[in-house]
C-alpha cells in the first residue's frame, strides 16, 4: 500500500507542479523581454556625447597631460585600422572634420565590448587616458584606453 | 702623249732645276711620314725620293750631252740628277711663281716693241717656209739677224736673241768659209789640170824627140854625138815633168784637205746650231726655237735636218714623237709650237676659272702656264688684279704647306677653312682627315702619358709625351702634360693635403679639385683612395640627380618620398651622411615636406619622452601625409608593440 501510495503520490505531485513550471517559464520569458527592452532603453538613455574641445594636436604634443583628473574622453570616430596584438587591440580612428589626424585607442584584452568593431564604421568610444608601465618599470604615458564602445 | 711629255720635260728644265732645285724630302726624321706637300687643289702629295725601289733605275737620257729630266705625269714628279722632284711643290718653282705673281704685267713700250720684232721675224720666216719664191737667204737672213740683235737689247730677252743671232752668223760664217774652200778647190782643180796638161805635152815632146834621135843614130857616124844630146834633153824634160806632177799632187792634197775641213766644219756647225735650238727649247724661248728652226734649212742647205741623237736613246724617242722616224729639227719646232699653244690655252682657262671663283684650279693652271711659258706674251701680260687673287690663294696654300711641314695641324685646319672661303670647290677632305688623325694620335699619346704618370711610371710618361710632341708639336694638351709633370715633381705637398682631406671625409672638395689631386695617383695606395672618392662622389651625384627627377613628378608626395629616401641612404652609409651636397638636398626636401617631417620628428621626440600615445598619434599623422612612409610604419609598429605590452 505504501508503495502504491508512493506511486500515486508521485503522479499527483507531477500534475501539481506543471502550472508552477509554466509560470516560471512565463516569468523568465517576460523577464528576458523586459530585460532587453530595459537594456536598450538604458543605453540610449545614457547618451554618450563626444568630449568637446579635445584637441588632437595638443594630445600629439603631450598625451600624459590628458591622464590627469577627469580623464574620461568620448570620441565619435571612424575605425581606420585595427591592430591585434595577443588579446589586445590597437584601434586607430579618424575624427570627423579632421581627416589628417588619427587617434590611437587601446582595447585591452580584458575589456569585453558589446559591439563588434569593424574597419570603416563609426562608433562612439568611451576612453580614459592612462599611464602604463612596462615590465622594466618604464612608463608608457598618455595611452587612451577604451572602456566602452557604442554604435553610432 | 709623248709630245706632251716632252713639253712637260721642258717645264722641269725651265723650273731651273739644274741650278736650284731641292729634292722633296721623304719622311721627317721624327718618325711617321708626313706629306710635305699638297697640290693647289688641296690633295696631299705622296712622299717621294729615297725610295729603294727607284734605285737601280736606268739613268736619264742625254741630249747633246745635257741630261734630260724625265717627268712622270701620273705623280707630277720629275727624276733628275738622282733626285725626285715634285713640280707643284718645288722650291725653284715656288720662288719663280711667287716672283711672277708679284711682278707687274709687262706692258711697257719696250716690251711691245720687242714682241713686235719677234712677231715680225716669225712672220718673215713663216712666209719663207710657205712661199717658194720668198726664200730665206740673203736679205731675209740679214733682216732676221739684225732683228735678233735688236731684240737682244730688251732686258727681258736675256740675250737669247743675241745668242741665236750669233749662232746663225757663226753657221753662216762656216758656210762662207766652206764656200771659199770649195772655190779654192775649183781653182786648184784647174791648176792641176793645167799642170797635168803641160806635163803631158813635155812627155809627148820627149817621145817625139826620142823617136827622131833613134832614127838618126841608126843612119850615120854622128850617131854618138846626137845620142848624147838626145839623152841630155830627155833628162831636162823628165825633171820638168816631175816638178809638174809634184805640184799637181800638192794641189790635190790641198783640195782633199779643204774638202775634209768643209765636212768637219759643217758637222760641227750643225751640232752647235742644234745644241742652241735645244738649249732655247729648254729655256722655254719657244719663239726663238721656231725662228731658229725655220731658218735652219736655209743655213744648212744640204737638206739634212736630222738631229744628232743616239738612235737607241729615250731622247731620240721623245723627239721623234714615238713614230720610229729619225728626230729632226722640225720635231723641236713642233714641240715649241705645241708648248706655245698649250700655254695660251692654259691662260685662257685661268681666266675662265677665275670668273667662276675656282681659285685652286686656276692656280694650278697658272703654275703650269708660268712654268712652261714664263716668257710668252700671254703669261707676261697676265693682269695684275688676277695675279693678286691667285697670290692671295697661293699665300694661303703656302702657309698650309708650311704648317703641314711643321706639323701645326690647328693652323692647317684654320688655313684650309680660309681657302675654302676663297674657293668653294677646294677639297679639304683629305687634308682634314690627315690632320684629324694626327691630332687624335697625339692626344692618345698624351692620354697614355697621363695614365703612365698616374701609375708613377715616369719612363713611359716621358716616352708618350715625347711621342705626342713629335706627332703634333703644338698640341695644346702638351701644356697639361707639362703641368702634370710639375705636379709630379711637387707631388708631396699635394699628397699630404689629399690625405688630410680624405681623413676628414671632405670628399666633395677632392672631387671638386680632382685635377689638382690627380697627381696623388702615382702612389698606388692613394690611387685607390682617389678612385674611391671620385667614384663615391659620382655615385652620390647620380643618386641625387635621380631622386630630384623622381621627386619633381609629384609636388606633394615627391618631397616626402625624397626626404625619406635620403634619410634612409644617410642612415645606411656614413659617407652619405657626411656629404654636404646630399645634406643640402635633404634640407631642401625637408622644407618642402615640412608637415610630414615634423610629424616624424614629433613622433620621435615623444617616443624619447615616453609619450607613446602621442608618439603613435604622430606616426599616424605622418602616415596620413605619406601613406608609403617606411619611417612612419616602423614607428607605428615599434610604439604599438610597447603600448600593448604595458599594464595599465
Amino acid at each position: 500500500m505504501a508503495r502504491r501510495a508512493r506511486k500515486g503520490s508521485k503522479k499527483k505531485g507531477k500534475q501539481n507542479l506543471m502550472p508552477v513550471f509554466i509560470g516560471i517559464g512565463a516569468i523568465v520569458v517576460l523577464a528576458l523581454i523586459l530585460g532587453s527592452g530595459v537594456l536598450k532603453k538604458g543605453s540610449a538613455a545614457r547618451g554618450l556625447e563626444p568630449t568637446p574641445n579635445f584637441r588632437i594636436a595638443e594630445y600629439r604634443q603631450d598625451g600624459s597631460r590628458f591622464a590627469s583628473s577627469g580623464n574620461v574622453y568620448v570620441f565619435d570616430g571612424r575605425v581606420e585600422n585595427i591592430e591585434t596584438v595577443g588579446n589586445a587591440r590597437l584601434v586607430s580612428i579618424s575624427i570627423p572634420d579632421n581627416p589628417d589626424e588619427r587617434l590611437p585607442l587601446l582595447v585591452p584584452g580584458d575589456v569585453k565590448l558589446r559591439v563588434n568593431l569593424t574597419r570603416g564604421d563609426r562608433f562612439i568610444f568611451e576612453t580614459t587616458c592612462r599611464t602604463g608601465k612596462m615590465g622594466d618599470g618604464k612608463q608608457v604615458k598618455g595611452v587612451l584606453i577604451v572602456k566602452n564602445v557604442e554604435t553610432k | 702623249m709623248k709630245q706632251e711629255s716632252a713639253v712637260l720635260i721642258l717645264a722641269l728644265v725651265m723650273a731651273g732645276m739644274s741650278t736650284a732645285q731641292m729634292p722633296t724630302g721623304g719622311a721627317p726624321s721624327g718618325g711617321s711620314a708626313v706629306p710635305n706637300s699638297f697640290d693647289a687643289s688641296g690633295s696631299a702629295a705622296k712622299p717621294q725620293s729615297n725610295d729603294p725601289n727607284r734605285q737601280g733605275e736606268t739613268p736619264n737620257p742625254q741630249v747633246l750631252g745635257i741630261e734630260m729630266p724625265l717627268m712622270d705625269p701620273s705623280t707630277d714628279t720629275v727624276k733628275y740628277n738622282g733626285g725626285i722632284f715634285d713640280v707643284g711643290n718645288n722650291a725653284a718653282v715656288r720662288t719663280r711663281f711667287e716672283k711672277y705673281l708679284q711682278q707687274v704685267p709687262d706692258n711697257s713700250d719696250e716690251s711691245k716693241r720687242y714682241r713686235a720684232l719677234i712677231k715680225d721675224m716669225l712672220k718673215q720666216t713663216q712666209r719663207a717656209g710657205r712661199d717658194k719664191n720668198y726664200a730665206v737667204g740673203g736679205d731675209v737672213l740679214i733682216k732676221v739677224g739684225r732683228g735678233l740683235y735688236k731684240a737682244s737689247e730688251y732686258p727681258g730677252d736675256g740675250n737669247q736673241s743675241g745668242a741665236l743671232a750669233s749662232a746663225i752668223v757663226s753657221a753662216l760664217d762656216v758656210q762662207r768659209s766652206s764656200l771659199a774652200r770649195e772655190r779654192d778647190n775649183e781653182k786648184l782643180e784647174k791648176e792641176m789640170n793645167t799642170l797635168i796638161k803641160q806635163a803631158d805635152e813635155w812627155q809627148n815632146h820627149n817621145v817625139t824627140r826620142k823617136s827622131a834621135l833613134s832614127a838618126a843614130s841608126n843612119g850615120g857616124g854622128d850617131g854618138k854625138k846626137s845620142a848624147g844630146r838626145v839623152d841630155s834633153g830627155g833628162d831636162i824634160n823628165a825633171l820638168r815633168i816631175a816638178q809638174y806632177i809634184k805640184t799637181a799632187a800638192k794641189k790635190e792634197s790641198t783640195q782633199a784637205a779643204n774638202l775634209a775641213t768643209n765636212e768637219s766644219a759643217k758637222a760641227v756647225s750643225k751640232l752647235n746650231y742644234q745644241a742652241m735650238l735645244v738649249a732655247l727649247l729648254f729655256s722655254r724661248r719657244f719663239d726663238h726655237v721656231i725662228i731658229g728652226s725655220r731658218v735652219y734649212r736655209h743655213i744648212f742647205r744640204d737638206g739634212d735636218t736630222t738631229l744628232n741623237l743616239d738612235k737607241d736613246s729615250k731622247a731620240h724617242e721623245v723627239f721623234s714623237g714615238g713614230l720610229g722616224l729619225p728626230p729632226t729639227v722640225n720635231s723641236i719646232d713642233s714641240i715649241a709650237s705645241n708648248a706655245r699653244r698649250d700655254v695660251d690655252q692654259s691662260i685662257q682657262s685661268v681666266y675662265g676659272m677665275l670668273a667662276r671663283n675656282k681659285l685652286g684650279e686656276a692656280t694650278q693652271q697658272l703654275i703650269a702656264a708660268v712654268a712652261i711659258g714664263e716668257y710668252m706674251q700671254s703669261v707676261a701680260t697676265f693682269p695684275a688684279d688676277a695675279r693678286q687673287r691667285i697670290a692671295q690663294y697661293w699665300t694661303l696654300r703656302k702657309r698650309a704647306l708650311t704648317a703641314l711641314n711643321a706639323r701645326d695641324y690647328a693652323t692647317v685646319e684654320e688655313v684650309a677653312a680660309k681657302m675654302k672661303e676663297l674657293d668653294v670647290d677646294f677639297d679639304d677632305s683629305m687634308l682634314l682627315s690627315y690632320t684629324t688623325g694626327k691630332k687624335r694620335q697625339s692626344d692618345l699619346a698624351i692620354r697614355n702619358a697621363s695614365k703612365a704618370l698616374r701609375n708613377g711610371d715616369e719612363e713611359n710618361f716621358n716616352k708618350y709625351i715625347t711621342e705626342a710632341g713629335v706627332i703634333w708639336p703644338r698640341n695644346p694638351n702638351l701644356e697639361k702634360g707639362t703641368e702634370m709633370l710639375e705636379k709630379f715633381d711637387a707631388g708631396d705637398p699635394v699628397k699630404e693635403e689629399f690625405v688630410r682631406l680624405y681623413d676628414g671625409k671632405e670628399f666633395r672638395r677632392i672631387a671638386r679639385e680632382r685635377e689638382h689631386y690627380k697627381i696623388v695617383a702615382m702612389d698606388p695606395e692613394l690611387a685607390k683612395k682617389y678612385e674611391e672618392v671620385i667614384s663615391l662622389v659620382m655615385r652620390m651625384d647620380g643618386m641625387l640627380e635621380q631622386i630630384k627627377a623622381v621627386a619633381e613628378q609629384d609636388a606633394t608626395l615627391g618631397p616626402c618620398m625624397a626626404y625619406e629616401k635620403l634619410v634612409e641612404w644617410q642612415k645606411a652609409d656614413e659617407n652619405f651622411a657626411n656629404d654636404t651636397e646630399m645634406t643640402l638636398v635633404l634640407k631642401d626636401f625637408e622644407s618642402k615636406a615640412h608637415d610630414f617631417v615634423q610629424a616624424l620628428r614629433d613622433g620621435d621626440s615623444c617616443e624619447k619622452r615616453g609619450e607613446y600615445g602621442s608618439a603613435l598619434s604622430c606616426y599616424y599623422r605622418a602616415q596620413c601625409k605619406y601613406m608609403q612612409s617606411t619611417l612612419a610604419r616602423e614607428g607605428i609598429r615599434r610604439v604599438t608593440d610597447i603600448i600593448v605590452k604595458a599594464t595599465y
